[in-house]
């Protein structure tokens, strides 16, 4: 499968600061990749650096299979690009936007625009200024959208809508990439990545902390565990089971995360006989959570 | 003219209407007026006691004149002003001001290069220029149904060279507003120039020392050497186009290497 996006060593420092550092990415063509951190992560300079509007401090990144900075007109007659602060013309109203940026994309077949006005029931006759926040994040939507581009980078592309035009949104990238397109998702919302990437990669304070399949990282998230005893219990036989850690306790009852087979934990509950068990899913929020907080090996 | 013009050129159309509408019915008032004060010699009187305070409005020569009439109410001093007000405005707001802002980066990712996109923000800064310098010309040119003696080519010319003034000063907010990615710097910077070069042209008259700093100033290429009465040369020609390309060219370079927000 080819890369839609390939990053190697790509750095962004402002003076001492290290907004980007050493990013190594690949997105393959044809996915959803989540490209997951918490506010100031580095995922809009990444991004900034992938349009060409900003200049990398080091490193490089292809697009498409072009030199990100050097061929950045041919890459952006191929993409779709949603900013994160959205910032548009506020007399003119949407249908404008839309009729403009057609005219400057040299879209002259705007019936994909038009199916995307309805779908998401964009208000198109007033003046931006009168619109709110997700009306305008809408229009936004149909801007990157309008012209199917090969690549879709979306930055935090569901702020402000409601869930309708949220699932609305999910479905379109579901056909986005049912025809072969890519969509490089943008967010700090884990419940919108995973319910729609294939692969993800988590970035902390500039540095890539990890990617890998959602389905992978679910297997290796936490789940959490509480078992109920008839007599109170010493927590501490619980600590020492591989991949087990006690988050709380109050005598007979035990809450445990667990990481990987739950098995051991099993024989070591039997051998205290409990009356209640629950075990939750394993929790993708508790592992980004971990990762935001301490990183990898935190 | 490319969609990029265009759109910056219609969302700022109403403050060109007001600019344009606001100095054509200030130039019609002006040369209506001529008449009642052709025949004040005390206007020139005041000229020559006062050459200095005069000098401070650009004021040289007579008054009593179409050409001093012109230089000293319109030309030498309100036309420009006006002008650097809406170049200087939109040449800090062109690039710098968009990009803080936020609307630039949209334009920034359309299959356009950056040194087009400079290239038509400059020509939609020539367009208003040009708009407000046609609203003055066809006044001026009234005059003649006001007993002025003006010809279509001093009309034309002249505020040509005004316009050329307006844009140079424009392209140089353009420039220092990509250089430093500010608003308020370019236009602090460019309006700075500007009252330096209106300072040093307008008083080198009658201020010695100012005689030779003269010819760095735009204003005297443009409208200090009496250029309302004597035409534009091909040397003010020259300069002004000349210094036009150079902050074009600056501008391009300047944007095309820059990081925006």
């Amino acid at each position: 499968m080819s890369a839609a996006i390939e990053t190697s060593g790509l750095s962004k420092h402002y003076g001492p600061t290290r907004a980007v550092d050493e990013l190594e990415l690949q997105v393959d063509a044809g996915q959803v990749f989540g490209f997951l951190g918490p506010n100031g992560a580095g995922k809009t300079t990444t991004i900034r650096m992938l349009l060409a509007l900003q200049r990398p401090s080091a490193g490089s990144a292809t697009v498409l299979g072009l030199d990100a900075q050097r061929d950045s007109v041919a890459i952006h007659a191929r993409i779709g690009y949603l900013p994160g602060e959205l910032e548009l013309y506020p007399r003119l109203n949407g249908r404008r936007h839309i009729e403009w940026f057609a005219r400057a994309r040299g879209l002259h077949d705007t019936s994909f625009a038009d199916e995307l006005v309805r779908r998401f029931e964009v208000v198109v006759d007033r003046p931006l200024r009168e619109l709110s926040k997700g009306n305008k994040q809408k229009i936004g939507l149909v801007l990157a959208c309008m012209h199917r581009p090969e690549l879709l980078i979306l930055d935090e592309p569901t702020s402000g809508l409601d869930p309708l035009m949220q699932n609305e949104f999910e479905e379109l990238v579901r056909e986005t990439v049912a025809e072969g397109r890519t969509v490089f998702l943008s967010s700090h919302e884990l419940d919108e990545v995973q319910r729609l990437a294939d692969r993800v990669a988590i970035i902390r304070t500039g540095t890539l902390l990890m990617t890998d399949t959602v389905e992978r990282l679910r297997e290796s998230a936490p789940r959490k565990v509480v078992a109920r005893f008839a007599q109170p219990v010493d927590p501490a036989v619980f600590a020492g089971v591989d991949g087990t850690t006690v988050t709380g306790h109050d005598g007979v009852r035990v809450e445990l995360q667990v990481t990987g087979p739950i098995g051991p934990l099993l024989h070591v509950l039997a051998d205290h006989d409990p009356i209640d068990l629950e075990s939750r899913p394993a929790d993708l929020d508790e592992l980004f959570l971990d990762l935001y907080r301490d990183g990898p090996h935190g | 003219m490319g969609e990029i013009a265009r759109l910056d050129v219609t969302i700022r159309r109403r403050s060109l209407i007001g600019y344009t509408a606001g100095m054509a019915l200030y130039t019609l008032v002006i040369v209506a007026l001529y008449p009642a004060f052709k025949d004040m010699s005390s206007l020139d009187d005041f000229v020559k006691n006062d050459s200095k305070a005069a000098a401070l409005f650009g004021i040289s020569g007579s008054l009593s004149t179409t050409g001093g009439w012109l230089n000293g109410n319109i030309y030498a001093n309100f036309f420009p002003l006006v002008m650097l007000l809406l170049t200087i405005g939109y040449g800090a707001a062109s690039l710098a001001g968009q990009d803080e802002d936020g609307t630039l980066c949209l334009i920034a990712t359309l299959p356009v290069p950056r040194p087009r996109i400079v290239l038509e923000k400059a020509a939609a800064l020539v367009l208003q220029a040009l708009a407000l310098g046609a609203g003055v010309a066809v006044f001026v040119y009234a005059g003649r149904a006001f007993q002025m003696d003006v010809t279509v080519g001093a009309a034309v010319w002249t505020t040509l060279a005004v316009c050329l003034l307006g844009i140079d000063f424009g392209l140089a907010a353009m420039a220092i507003g990509a250089y430093t990615g500010g608003r308020t710097t370019a236009i602090a910077a460019g309006t700075t120039i500007a009252a330096v070069s209106y300072l040093i042209s307008s008083l080198a008259p009658v201020v010695s020392i100012l005689d030779k700093l003269k010819y760095l100033s735009l204003f005297y290429w443009s409208v200090g050497d009496d250029q309302v009465t004597s035409g534009v040369s091909v040397a003010d020609w020259a300069v002004l186009v000349g210094v036009g390309v150079v902050a074009l060219a600056a501008a391009v370079r300047a944007f095309r290497f820059s990081d925006l927000h």
